[in-house]
């Protein structure tokens, strides 16, 4: 016999499940909908039991009524919690993606020219994204955001690697096409399957994106 | 234990023996019978998040009743109070409850068993000492042998799986943190050997 709530904790044991991966599982729209629902659902029964009473409501004089008012309304509260607990632990993810300069965007696996210069900046969002509408837009202006914040620090990246390289240059293959970057030494074409001798801080985002391949 | 704590919410959903002390007319869905009233004195099991309140809750009538009354989880009930003084080791937890110890401590917030408490600390520091065992051995065991009971001199080789497939989520976490620390520590070491 299904049970208020029940709805909600198969969100929050997806979040449970989430916790453990390295990418985002898909949003769960029918759920967080069905959740939502049943939130409404209560919302409504509340509405109804309460309207013979006129506004004037005597709990002790209707103990019943009182006790499934209670039960409704912890039941609403419970799916809030789950909720927003669900949506909380995407977000976190999300966050950490971006920090770690993961193209989330870039899931569905389209060309994006001029990446090179730009962190997971402005790149359109597939047909078969993981992530809701409104994610999306949470990871386009949470992206903005920290590129503003690095902004500041001309000298220093953030969100570069906190190992100190051993060499400077590295050899490294090009995995998929990620257009022409500037270099110090000048305009690079990195197209598919060719190889490079670059300075391992010009490329060191592209790595992480995985557009190239550190070798050796 | 955050708002936003998936293991807490999960806590939350573990169920325990409710009786409801009054008929409720609307509330039949709670015991599978969703048209009739449900009557008092009817047991039902609610998850934590439901029951907490209702147990707490005063009807406001002149006799001072709550709504339910509860009784101990069969996962806190005297045979595994019982299993736990004689070997806290040998119980797998999990097997009572995936979220035993936030069970434990949610009850002892809503009833006054006394002895619960001293119970469940000798139980988690003595199986804390064990599974700190483990984590090392497995750390210490190297990524390439998977050989079961390889260092097995301590006692505990097959035997020592069916002990980690025992633990409470709490546990495991700790199981966790501490096979890290150990096996981090190792990389570290090793590291500083190369240079």
């Amino acid at each position: 016999m299904p049970m208020y709530g029940d709805q909600g904790n198969k969100l929050v044991q997806h979040a449970k499940r989430m916790q453990n991966l390295a990418h985002l599982p898909p949003y769960q729209t029918e759920l967080v909908r069905a959740v939502t629902r049943e939130v409404r659902d209560l919302d409504k029964d509340v509405a109804s039991l309460l309207e013979p009473f006129q506004g004037s409501f005597d709990p002790s004089a209707d103990q019943s009524t009182a006790c499934t008012l209670l039960v409704n309304h912890l039941s609403m509260r419970r799916n809030k919690r789950c909720l927003l607990a669900y949506h909380r632990t995407r977000t976190d993810k999300l966050e950490e993606l971006v920090w770690n300069g993961s193209d989330v965007l870039d899931l569905a696996g389209q060309q994006a020219g001029g990446v090179a210069n730009g962190a997971a900046a402005t790149v359109d969002s597939g047909a078969s994204s993981s992530l809701s509408p409104q994610e999306e837009d949470y990871v386009r202006q949470f992206g903005d955001l920290l590129a503003a914040y690095k902004g500041q620090w001309t000298d220093i990246d953030l969100t570069g690697s906190l190992e100190p390289p051993r060499d400077l240059f590295i050899d490294v293959r090009v995995l998929k096409d990620a257009g022409e970057i500037q270099t110090e030494y000048g305009a690079i074409n990195l197209t598919k399957n060719s190889q490079f001798y670059v300075r391992q801080g010009d490329v060191e985002r592209l790595i992480a994106q995985g557009y190239l391949q550190k070798l050796g | 234990m955050s708002y936003y704590d998936i293991d807490s919410i999960l806590t939350d959903a573990e169920k325990i023996p409710c009786t409801f002390q009054l008929d409720i007319p609307d509330l039949g869905y709670l015991d599978n019978t969703p048209n009739q009233p449900l009557k008092a004195g009817t047991k039902v099991n609610l998850p934590l998040w439901l029951a907490e309140m209702l147990v707490i809750a005063n009807t406001g009538g002149p006799d001072n009743k709550t709504f339910v009354t509860f009784d101990l989880p069969r996962a806190l009930g005297n045979d595994v109070v019982q299993a736990l003084k004689a070997d806290p080791r040998a119980v797998p937890l999990r097997d009572q409850s995936a979220h035993f110890y936030g069970l434990a401590t949610h009850m002892m917030d809503l009833s006054e068993e006394q002895e619960l408490g001293s119970v469940l600390r000798k139980t988690f520091v003595t199986r804390a000492a064990e599974i700190s065992l483990h984590a090392r051995k497995v750390g210490g065991g190297g990524s390439k042998g998977k050989g079961k009971d390889e260092g097995s001199n301590l006692g505990i080789g097959g035997a020592g799986e069916d002990f980690l497939r025992g633990l409470d989520e709490w546990e495991r976490k700790l199981f966790r943190k501490a096979h890290d620390g150990a096996k981090s520590g190792k990389e570290w070491m090793e590291s500083i050997k190369k240079n």
